[in-house]
């Protein structure tokens, strides 16, 4: 026991060391209140500076302590017990401060109390009453841990070396080591350590000086550590006879220094950076620093500034205003007259805002900047440090986003789009400006899902859920136009597009896009579709590469498809071979040629196959953005009938006309017969009647009856072949046409002329090889033969007997008949033109009474065909009958 | 008048020529007549006499229809030695025919005086003798 104890007091002094180091209000006791130690704070805090108090009582030096407490400090000697209290405290000089307490009892030994330490704060102030509390705690927590500080001796004059348990952990050597003199230095770290130790302890030795230094050991287990080391030579007679002191391992403060001293040289960087400013003031206000990133920023120098100016120098007004009235605020201060220098005094300010720097130039620079508390070491506000950044670059984006963002919400407006983004993992729907406006929402509202959901047509919403189904399927979102019915009730056309977002699993996580009202666009489409409804043609609508994309009604009705057989089909199923004259035609880059053509003989297919003659107008249209082309299609069966009618038609009135100008031709004939063949006999009887009538001269009207009757049979003859040749005019029966054989007729003909024909001596040879008979009128053929046969006699040469050849040829069934004469022949140059009309003679025969010609060129024509002569005088004349 | 004027009918109805013959006579018009039954027989009776005046018409009355030679045929012979002849010969068409054709056509020549249609009226033959 006594052993114990004498080992337990030796330990007093180093503590004594350490609490007199102690940087708060601490003090060391025995058990009986004396002090053995107390720290400067301490002495400072209750005003003992000049007392001796070590070795005195504490209730000697405040006779004020109430017996409550001391009470209190009994109990903590007598069972080991921490104290934490608040009582007020009233000093020497009547001052009543309320202090914080807290009494923590010390070891001599295990389970023997040596004392108390007492550590007390000014917890007065209010305000500061958190602040002590924390810090008391935290300063209480560190005395603890340095009561674990380890001791030791060296006594010179026995040359033996005590460590205690603690030094021994520290060294990490076991307990029953022996420490040396000497062995203890070999622990030392040898480049740097131990020489300054071998120095210190060298110094400590010769000259009894005291010690505390910090040094590097490699302990027993090889790990190196940082202790420090206090140490006090006890001189007796000048001589010193022992070293005693504590060492503390400090490893972790020593690391926690390092990296302190490394944070520290950051910032020392950070605050010689060019691109920071940084600057603090003092507790005034006034620059203290001012660094070279400020002086760049603001223009002014350092010299300028620290210890002369304030911030105030650079700084808005209103700005500053701003500041303090949201600084009182938040720390629930009267902003009237508010300072943040004087009305904070351990807030942890820090406040982060833009700022508006006035440069010493007279230009502003917008700042982003932090403005902290500058405390002490007790946690009081020396100042305030404040570190901005040039946000001129950042302004200028954020500006250009903001122009941008203006840019989207005007475009979004004038498009009427408007975009949605929803985020499936947080079910969060975004909504932007326009959509509130299209679906006229309240932006107020945060969207759901729902909420356009709600919103939409309730016959739409099954087409909506299964978009969202198959985008979530198949990752692709397909766009589908749906009514929107919005908060006042109208109904727009909204085509909602999107995209499926998904992560890197694949799976979606977010779908976004855009909805756009596209309910003009609808009406237009409608107009559109109205305007192609209305038009006669069938009409459709095709890209490029031939894919149908409108149609209307009239073309189902001419293909006979529905609109899902045709829509978004390929055009050449319906129509085969149109692309060639699309693509042929072309889109002309001028914008005045837009017609593209119109394409006749196509065939449109139906869907049963039937193939539908078919005329195409194309022309290229502007479509949803798209350079389309339209075709006009009109079914042209009805057309293509009536084109063969017309043809017909045509036809038929080309032989009406033919026929009518043979009729005309026919009728001039007739106004020649009657002007000249009618008229002449008549004006003769009229003249001859006027001579009659105008004479007395009985010889001469006897004579008169003579001519009379010349005139009458003239007139006869006349008429008789006009009605002859009039008879062959009006229409024939079958009965009329037969099959006849030429050499027949040609016999007949011989017969009825064979009295002429022997007393001309004429011989007619016939050909009838190539073509024996024809269909014909048999009394005109016979009377054509009769005609011409007889002619050929009639004006025969007079120098050489008549030879009539006669031949028929047939080729392809047109059927010729040719007499050729050896006879006078006619002048054709001079009279070829009479040569068929009627009365017209050439000869002065006393036969000739120009009928015969006549009648058988009327007779011909009115079977169909033509007779035509070729001639030369006094060589012959060849008649050439075409019978058609 | 110095002599009876001489006129020539070209015609080859023969009841015409006789007809325009009696009227002459009938409207007591002194004239001597000569008739030929063609254009070609007069026009060759006219080359014959071309020189000689006494023998040559005054007037022709020249028929258009006739066989042969008719007048328009004739007419465009006699246009060729026209210019020949020292005696002006009046030439009057005449025709039974009504057809504005004919009726043009002889207008356009400019040696014929008149077109009559037949049967010639007294009136015209009076007009016919009085230009002599």
């Amino acid at each position: 026991m006594e052993k114990t104890t004498k080992k337990s007091k030796s330990k007093i002094p180093y503590h004594k060391i350490f609490i007199e180091q102690a940087p708060t209000a601490i003090a060391m006791f025995d058990k009986n209140m004396c002090y053995i130690a107390a720290s400067n704070c301490w002495i400072k805090d209750y005003k003992l500076q000049g007392i001796e108090i070590i070795g005195h009582s504490h209730y000697d030096i405040f006779p004020e302590i109430t017996q409550g407490s001391k009470e209190l400090h009994q109990e903590c000697i007598d069972k080991g017990i921490d104290v934490f209290d608040e009582i007020p405290f009233t000093y020497k000089d009547g001052t009543v401060k309320l202090l914080s307490w807290n009494i923590h009892a010390w070891y001599v030994g295990k389970n023997e109390i040596g004392g108390l330490f007492i550590h007390t704060i000014d917890i007065t102030p209010n305000k500061e009453y958190e602040l002590k509390k924390a810090r008391t705690k935290e300063i209480f927590e560190q005395t603890k841990e340095t009561a674990k500080i380890g001791t030791w001796e060296e006594n010179l004059s026995t040359q033996k070396v005590y460590w205690s348990t603690m030094v021994k952990k520290i060294y990490e050597v076991s307990d029953n080591y022996i420490p040396t003199l000497t062995n203890t230095l070999n622990f030392y770290e040898t480049d740097q350590s131990l020489p300054q130790v071998s120095f210190i302890i060298n110094e400590a030795l010769h000259k009894g000086s005291s010690f505390d230094y910090e040094a590097e050991i490699i302990t027993a287990k090889h790990n190196r550590k940082w202790i420090r080391v206090v140490g006090k030579p006890e001189i007796i007679d000048g001589k010193v006879t022992r070293i005693f002191g504590i060492i503390q391992d400090i490893s972790a403060a020593k690391s926690a220094r390092t990296q302190l001293s490394q944070a520290h040289a950051q910032l020392k960087a950070i605050y010689n950076s060019e691109s920071i400013s940084i600057f603090s003031t003092d507790s005034t206000g006034v620059i203290n620093h001012f660094n070279k990133g400020a002086e760049l920023l603001l223009g002014y120098s350092a010299s300028e500034m620290e210890h002369k100016e304030s911030p105030m120098t650079f700084l808005p007004m209103d700005e500053v205003n701003k500041f303090r009235r949201d600084i009182a605020l938040q720390y629930g201060k009267n902003p009237d007259n508010f300072s943040h220098y004087k009305d904070l005094p351990v807030e942890n300010v820090n406040d982060t805002r833009e700022w508006t720097y006035i440069r010493k130039d007279g230009l502003t620079v917008p700042v982003q900047c932090t403005v902290s508390s500058v405390k002490d070491d007790l946690g009081k506000n020396i100042g305030f440090i404040v570190v901005s950044t040039d946000i001129s670059d950042l302004k200028a984006y954020q500006n250009e986003i903001l122009a941008k963002n203006q840019l989207l919400n005007f475009a979004e407006q004038m498009t009427m789009i408007g975009h949605w983004q929803w985020n499936l993992a947080s079910e969060s729907v975004k909504w932007s400006k326009n959509l509130y406006t299209i679906a006229e929402v309240d932006t107020s509202v945060q969207p759901v899902f729902d909420t356009f959901f709600s919103l939409v047509h309730p016959e739409d919403q099954p087409l909506i859920a299964e978009v969202v189904d198959d985008a979530m399927r198949d990752k692709k979102f397909e766009s589908v136009t749906i009514r929107l019915i919005t908060t006042t009730g109208k109904t727009r056309m909204v085509h909602i597009a999107g995209v499926a977002v998904t992560n890197n699993q694949g799976e979606v996580v977010e779908l976004m896009g855009t909805a756009q009202d596209v309910t003009e666009l609808k009406m237009v489409e409608k107009k559109l579709k109205g305007l192609l409804e209305s038009a006669p043609d069938a009409i459709m609508i095709i890209n490029e590469q031939g894919t149908i994309q409108i149609i209307n009604k009239q073309t189902e009705t001419l293909f006979q498809c529905s609109p899902e057989e045709l829509l978004k089909e390929f055009i050449e199923d319906f129509i085969p071979n149109i692309l060639p004259f699309i693509k042929a035609a072309k889109f002309s880059n001028s914008n005045n040629t837009r017609q593209i053509g119109v394409v006749e003989e196509l065939i449109g297919l139906r869907k049963n196959g039937e193939e539908v003659p078919i005329s195409i107008n194309m022309g290229p249209v502007e479509w949803e953005g798209e350079l389309v082309i339209s075709l006009a299609i009109r079914d042209i069966t009805k057309q293509k009938s009536a084109e063969r009618k017309i043809i017909k038609a045509k036809e038929n009135l080309e032989v009406l006309a033919h026929k009518l100008t043979e009729q005309n031709r026919q009728l001039a004939d007739f106004t020649h017969i009657t002007s000249h063949n009618l008229r002449s006999p008549v004006s003769n009887l009229n003249s001859l009647l006027d001579i009659y009538k105008t004479t007395d001269d009985e010889v001469l009207k006897e004579s008169l009856f003579g001519k009379f009757e010349t005139v009458i049979n003239q007139l006869t003859l006349t008429l008789n072949t006009l009605i002859e040749a009039l008879k062959t005019k009006g229409p024939h029966t079958d009965e009329d046409v037969e099959e006849i054989e030429f050499e027949e007729v040609l016999s007949i003909t011989k017969d009825l002329l064979a009295g002429e024909i022997l007393k001309s001596g004429a011989s007619i040879t016939s050909d009838f090889s190539k073509c024996s008979k024809i269909k014909y009128h048999k009394i005109y053929l016979e009377s054509i033969f009769l005609n011409l046969i007889s002619n050929s006699m009639k004006y025969r040469s007079k120098s050489r007997k008549p030879e009539i050849e006669i031949k028929a040829t047939d080729l392809n069934g047109n059927i010729k008949l040719e007499f050729r004469d050896n006879g006078l022949g006619i002048d054709l140059e001079q009279h070829g033109h009479k040569l068929f009309g009627l009365n017209k003679v050439f000869h002065r025969h006393p036969d000739a009474k120009g009928v015969g010609l006549f009648l058988t060129k009327s007779q011909i024509e009115s079977m169909g065909g033509t007779i035509s002569a070729s001639s030369k005088v006094d060589v012959g004349t060849t008649f050439t009958i075409n019978f058609n | 008048m110095k002599s009876t004027p001489k006129i020539c009918i070209i015609d080859d109805d023969y009841i015409y020529r006789y007809t325009v013959v009696k009227k002459i006579e009938t409207m007591h018009l002194a004239a001597n007549t000569m008739d030929f039954e063609d254009g070609e027989v007069a026009l060759a009776f006219i080359l014959k006499n071309l020189k000689i005046d006494s023998e040559l018409p005054d007037v022709i009355f020249l028929d258009i229809d006739m066989p042969v030679m008719d007048g328009f045929q004739f007419m465009k012979e006699f246009l060729k030695i026209e210019s020949q002849l020292s005696k002006k010969i009046n030439i009057y068409m005449i025709s039974s025919s009504l057809d504005p054709i004919d009726i043009e056509r002889a207008k356009k020549i400019h040696s014929i005086s008149d077109y009559f249609v037949k049967p010639i009226k007294a009136e015209q033959l009076q007009s016919v003798f009085s230009v002599l």
